[in-house]
This record gives C-alpha cells, structure tokens and sequence, in this order.
C-alpha cells in the first residue's frame, strides 16, 4: 500500500460547531487507497514556517469516488487553530494513507461501533464498509450534542443507531457505555466491537466486551512526529511485557486486549 | 561556472567538459571522504530520525542522499521509556524515546538485508552502557556486509561510573573510542553531546584516541511542563531538544569544533532547508545530517543535497568542500 507526500488543495473548510471543523482536500492518490481506520499527516505550517513544526495527525473521516478526502478534527491548540484558518484554493501537505486501520470481519458479521464525541471521525468509513455486508449497531456518546455535530452521517447507515449525552441534549441521558450495556443485554452474536474516544471509555468498552468474550478493536491517539514509524515517539505500553505498541505505524487500531489499560499518562 | 539554460549551449558544454582543461564546466562535485569511507554528496539521514530506512520507502529515494545512519543499536533489544516521549516546543521537539532498538541480532538478521539493496553508504549508530559493550557491538558490525562506518552515540549513561554520560566525561569519551577503533577496522565516527562546557575538549580527546571523525551536535537537554496537568510533560521529565530552535548553538558549536581538531567534522542540529546545510558547510563542516526535518517532510534529505548542488551551480562553485569560508 503506497504512501504519499503530496500538496492537496483544499475544497471545503467549514466550522461545523464550536471548535469542530470538517476539512477536505483534493487527494485521488490517497483517497484511493485509504481503508476505514488509517490517517494522515497534515502539514499545519505556512509557507516555510517553522513553528508549529510538526505536521497533525487525522483520522480519515470520509472519502469520496471523485478523489476528495475529509478530515473531521477539533481545534485543541495552535497547530489545529492554524489549520482552521487554511481556506477552500489553498494548498495543504498531505502524507498519507498512514497506519493499519480497522480489519474487516468476514460472514456477514453483526457488529457494534461505540464513539465518543470526535472519536467517531474514523468509525465512518468503517460503518459504510460493514453496512455492506453486515448489521450493524451504532452507539454515539457525547457530553452533549454540539460536541457531535456529524452526527447525521451515521443515523442513515442502519436502523439500530442509539446517542446519549450527558446533559441529554440529545438522545439518551447518560454514557455510550450505558448504551452498550443495554445492546449487549438484549442482542447476542456480536462478532467484534469497534471503538475510539477517549481513554476511560475505550477502557470501559474493552473491559465490557471481555466480559462477553466479544473481540474489541481500539482505535488509539497519541503524540505524534513523524506518523511513519521513524521516532517510535507515539509509545503505547503493551498488556503482555515492557515494550510498547507504536500508534502510528503498527496501530492507530489495535486488538483491544494488546493494550496495557492500566497504564494512565 | 557558465550556467546555460539553452539545450545547444549546453550541448557545446558538454563537448568542452571533455577536455581537461576546462574544468569550468564540468557539473559540481558534491562527493567527499571521511576517513576512507566516501559519500556521493554530503548530506546523511541522522540516526533517530530515519529508523532503519525501509520506514523511508517511497516517500524519499534514498539512492539520492550522501548516507543513512540508522537507529541507535544496542548490544541487547531495548523497549524504550515509557509515554509521553514527545512534546513539541517553538521551532523545536524535546524527545525522550529511551534508545528504543531492536538489538544488534536483530539487526543483522531483519533490517540489514533489505539496507543492503540501498544505492547509500550506510552507517550504523551504535549505544552501549559499559566500554565492552561498544566494543561488542562494534566487532559484531566489523565484518557485517554492507557496513560503511560506525556511528558512536556517547551520550548514553556509563553504569559503571555511576551514569555519568560517556560524552560528557573527556576520559571516558576517548577510552569508548580507543576500544571501538580497537574492535573493528571500519572508520569510526563520535556523535557529541552538546551538554558540556566546552565542546572542543572532548573533540580533541577522541581525536587524540583515534575518532575518524566527530558528528555533531546531538540533544540539548530541556523539559517542559503542562500547566493543565502540573506534571512534566515528558513521563522521563527530561528530553533531549532538536529542531531549528537549536540551529544557531550548533552552528557554533561546529565552527569552534572545526578549528579544534584535524579530523573531518559532521555538523548537526536544526537543518532544514538547503541553506541551513550550506551554512554549516561554510563552518567547516565536511558533512552534515538532516535529523528532526525528516519527521516533518520525508524528503528534506533528498531536497538538500539539490539545493546544494544548484547553489554551487549558481555561484561557480567546484568542489563541495570549497564553501568552507576562508580563515
């Protein structure tokens, strides 16, 4: 699977709700090799600036067949503030598709993907994918619903697609894990759960499908230099010895039982 | 040089390049020695920054670069410090990976293969806590296939001193090259630690004990704190500080260093862009490694060597060597 370097010029950069914006650039070469899961690097600096030095870490949120890439992501300091500034025409450094993404099951598995607010950036392409060939439950959880504002993306894909907030601003009152305690009570034959949001929910969700035996695929964040595996910077402590995963190249998705959970930055 | 766009101009050139006497237009020599190892051009990929180079894969040709000097090795695999290893900082990047490496094994047995296949000269970077095991690591490397020179990073702790860095101990420094020169026949580079009063002292002992050559600088140890948390933002506290932050102490510390020692200096710490190779160039710098910019762009060490090769064009310049600025 090749990767690429390349300038995309952007075609969209909308600020969706406070703080959540969804850009996308024109990138066929990317585009057409990326698998729900993988994410890209983005260069945030302008011109020959050298401050932030470091390129951003994206999810790929949607793809497009006419070559377009959308990256759904938050502004949490100056590198992603200045990202939000680029503006449709303008060009931005992409390095891409980066990263084992989410592994498919075969057999027309019935599967859970559980979100917690922008966590549910790399779950999209995933859903579209399963829809194709299973059934599928969607849990979407959120403190409250700005935080979640592509939501409607989703609600079309299956039937069986549940949110709670924690000011129940917008469906259930309460956690995504309350959510999935209910499904996996009242559904069985769930053949894998797939989930990314932050630490304590992912950890709530892997301990919850252990409990049932259910197969739990985790998608990790973490600080990240280069995105390709050449600074080993974005260390994640294995379950099983000393040594560590590293997100961006053997990961973002990991087996969720490969994690140390126990382990707290 | 005459710097002809035009395709029969240059044609004319060409038939002139082929008699000796008229140097003037022959295209720049961008080769250099080091001891007896020889680069195609002058710019290497910095140990920390390349991994082992097939990371690198289609995104920098590495037929392209002067040499690759990969990841630190180890006498035995090491699993690195744990999270956060990384915060960004103005212009720079404080890193505290830990030396994290497969092994020297494992590398002779997973990674060199596939380096092998590489048109670059490579060089391995080797760590180790006691004297010996430098020297181990270096016979094992001696006869290994493919193996252009060593790489020796002295800024790890010496466990029989009390963890005291090798690199920040003159002594030590120069007893760590005596014993690697000793173990093998390959050419010898000293990585230095910039975390020393004075730079020169330590070059000048490791000459004196045999170095082919002395890269630097490496880190600038620092830390940063995250107000939100009230921790140390790095779990190890302290990071070792890269980037262009650090370009100008470099520079320096190259030009003092260039003018302490007789043997061939390879200037690191920030570089960028083709100017900021050229600049170390200048200060006498017979090489130098691109490190933290190929996290940010893969290709920065395919960029430079072009760039310089376009400003000595321009600027009728034969031989690499020549911008040294004059005492």
């Amino acid at each position: 699977m090749p990767k690429l370097d390349i300038p995309a010029e952007i075609v969209e950069q909308t600020q969706l709700a406070h703080g959540i914006f969804l850009l996308t650039v024109k990138a066929p070469a990317i585009q057409d090799s990326a698998d729900p899961g993988q994410f890209c690097m983005l260069e945030v600096k302008y011109n020959n600036s050298m401050d932030p030095l470091l390129r951003r870490p994206l999810s790929i949120y949607k793809t497009r067949a006419n070559g377009q890439i959308s990256f759904l992501y938050k502004e949490v300091g100056k590198g992603t503030r200045l990202l939000s500034k680029r503006c449709p025409g303008e060009m931005v450094r992409v390095l891409g598709p980066l990263g084992q993404g989410f592994r498919l099951i075969d057999d027309r598995p019935q599967c859970i993907l559980v979100g917690g607010g922008l966590g549910i950036a790399p779950l999209l392409l995933l859903a579209e994918r399963i829809k194709q060939s299973g059934k599928l439950i969607i849990l979407i959880g959120a403190g409250n619903a700005s935080e979640i504002p592509t939501i409607e993306d989703f609600s079309g894909l299956t039937r069986y697609f549940y949110v709670a907030t924690e000011d129940g601003s917008l469906g259930q009152r309460g956690m995504v894990t309350d959510l999935l305690a209910q499904t996996l009570r009242e559904i069985t034959g769930i053949a894998q759960i797939y989930t990314c949001g932050p630490w304590p929910m992912m950890k709530a969700v892997y301990h919850m499908a252990r409990r049932k035996n259910i197969p739990c695929q985790v998608s990790l964040e973490a600080t990240m230099a280069c995105g390709i595996g050449l600074c080993l910077g974005c260390a994640v402590p294995k379950s099983d010895s000393r040594g560590f995963l590293h997100v961006c190249k053997e990961g973002p998705v990991f087996d969720a039982d490969q994690v140390n959970w126990e382990y707290t930055q | 040089m005459i710097h002809q766009k035009n395709p029969i101009t240059k044609s004319l050139n060409h038939s002139i390049s082929q008699s000796p006497n008229h140097q003037i237009s022959q295209s720049p020599n961008l080769s250099i020695n080091i001891g007896s190892l020889v680069l195609k051009n002058p710019v290497l990929l910095a140990s920390g920054t390349c991994g082992y180079g097939k990371e690198l894969d289609g995104l920098l040709d590495l037929d392209q670069v002067g040499g690759i000097i990969v990841k630190g090795i180890s006498i035995k695999p090491r699993p690195g410090n744990p999270p956060p290893r990384l915060v960004e900082t103005p212009c720079g990047l404080l890193n505290s990976i830990g030396l994290e490496n497969v092994g020297i094994e494992s590398f002779l047995k997973d990674k060199l293969p596939w380096l092998r296949n590489v048109k670059t000269s490579l060089i391995v970077n080797i760590l180790g806590n006691s004297v010996e095991e430098y020297a181990e690591i270096a016979k094992k490397l001696d006869g290994a296939e493919g193996v252009k020179a060593i790489e020796v990073n002295i800024s790890c702790p010496n466990v029989k001193a009390g963890g005291i860095a090798f690199g920040t101990d003159p002594e030590a420094a120069a007893n760590v090259t005596r014993a690697v020169k000793k173990a093998t026949g390959l050419p010898v580079i000293i990585k230095l630690t910039p975390n020393v009063t004075d730079i020169t002292k330590v070059a000048q002992k490791v000459a004196s004990a045999g170095a082919d050559a002395v890269s630097l600088i490496n880190t600038f140890l620092g830390m940063a704190i995250d107000i939100k948390s009230r921790r140390p933002a790095l779990a190890n506290v302290f990071g070792g500080l890269s980037g262009p932050a650090i370009k100008p102490i470099a520079l320096r510390m190259v030009w003092q260093v260039v003018r302490a020692v007789d043997i061939p200096v390879i200037g690191i710490g920030g570089i960028s862009t083709p100017d900021d190779a050229l600049e170390f160039l200048m200060a006498g710098a017979k090489a130098v490694e691109i490190g933290t910019a190929t996290l940010v762009r893969p290709s920065t060490a395919e960029d430079v060597p072009a760039g310089i090769r376009d400003y000595m064009e321009a600027n009728s310049i034969q031989n690499v060597e020549d911008l040294r600025l004059p005492e």
